[in-house]
């Protein structure tokens, strides 16, 4: 029964994996990247320079937001990314990355008869893996956000599927699914089907979260 | 006479088809799986000054590289681009053809696929 399985599903996985989407955080060397993702309770604009091909600069603004809207922070802050390891394979790619930062968090939580602001030096230092063919995408990444007395720490795991392949001047249309949590702000999992397309010029994904609220996401690198 | 050999040696070379012919550059590419990405290693080619003409094929994995005529380009200089913009050259070769002929080419390939 288990070997009748093993040969249906093995040629099923190399099938997947033979066919050959990568987008890490940073572009091409002396290449600028921007990038934003937007909902309703996290909203992140970004842009670095890539100074090699491997570490970029950059500069962050974030805004979280708890779901029950008790507590918001505003985080503007300097990054660095580095591309810690990639792997190259005939049809598929493999990152892992670093990211950090270090920035002023601004706070504020409504608390019932009082409200208390605050202004703190919060690190954020995370990784990322991502793994890519032409056809399958997945990338799990874990950040932290600390300052003293806070950790609004970040876990994400994406896993998504191209309809079809496309030339390389063409667009390219993926169904990607993410289950994300930001620690100290949401106590659910934040699950998010999303339609992404890629391009040679420009990366976009639009979704609607799994408590119905918007969701958006590009990337664009000149 | 020494003066027609002249002319007709001059003549000879300007003429013939290696005076005009098409010299591109084409690469095995390993890791190039995704447009967004690959778009650094066409913009960089772009960017030199012998580059007629890109080509980037995700699915069979190759970069092209025209050059104008009369300008050389070395294969280590293309493979420090492929490998600066994050990828792996596995094969490298020079095709008289220019890009829109192996672009031609490789597309009828996937086509019979």
């Amino acid at each position: 029964m288990f070997y009748t399985r093993f040969k249906v599903v093995l040629p099923l996985l190399a099938i997947l994996l033979s066919q050959a989407a990568t987008a890490g955080p940073m572009g091409f060397n002396e290449s600028f990247m921007a990038m934003g993702d937007f909902n309703n309770n996290w909203r992140e604009s970004f842009i670095n320079y890539a100074v090699t091909p491997r570490d970029a600069f950059g500069v962050s603004a974030t805004y979280m937001r708890a779901d029950d809207k008790s507590k918001s922070r505003t985080l503007e802050e300097i990054t660095y990314t580095r591309l810690v390891k990639r792997w190259n394979a005939p049809h598929a790619q493999a990152n892992l990355w670093f990211q950090g930062g270090v920035g002023a968090l601004q706070g504020e939580n409504k608390l019932i008869g009082e409200n208390r602001d605050f202004d703190k030096v919060m690190i954020t230092p995370g990784v990322q893996f991502d793994y890519e063919t032409t056809r399958v995408y997945f990338q799990a990444s874990h950040r932290l956000y600390r300052a003293s007395d806070i950790n609004h720490d970040f876990t994400s795991v994406r896993a998504g599927f191209s309809f079809y392949e496309t030339d390389y001047d063409k667009t390219q249309p993926w169904l990607i699914l993410e289950a994300r949590n930001m620690n100290g702000l949401s106590e659910k999992i934040e699950v998010t089907p999303m339609v992404r397309l890629i391009n040679k010029s420009f990366f976009v994904e639009a979704g609607v979260n799994n408590s119905r609220e918007p969701r958006f996401n590009f990337m664009y690198i000149f | 006479m020494k003066k027609l050999l002249l002319t007709t040696l001059v003549f000879s070379a300007l003429f013939s088809p290696l005076a005009f012919a098409t010299q591109t550059i084409k690469a095995n590419v390993n890791g190039m799986v995704c447009a967004f990405c690959a778009q650094g290693i066409e913009k960089k080619m772009r960017a030199l000054t012998q580059t007629q003409d890109v080509y980037v094929n995700l699915k069979q994995r190759i970069v092209a590289v025209e050059l104008k005529d009369g300008q050389t380009l070395s294969n280590d200089k293309v493979k420090a681009i492929i490998k600066d913009a994050g990828y792996d050259v596995t094969a490298i070769e020079i095709s008289e053809h220019p890009v829109a002929h192996i672009k031609a080419e490789l597309e009828a390939k996937q086509g019979e696929k």
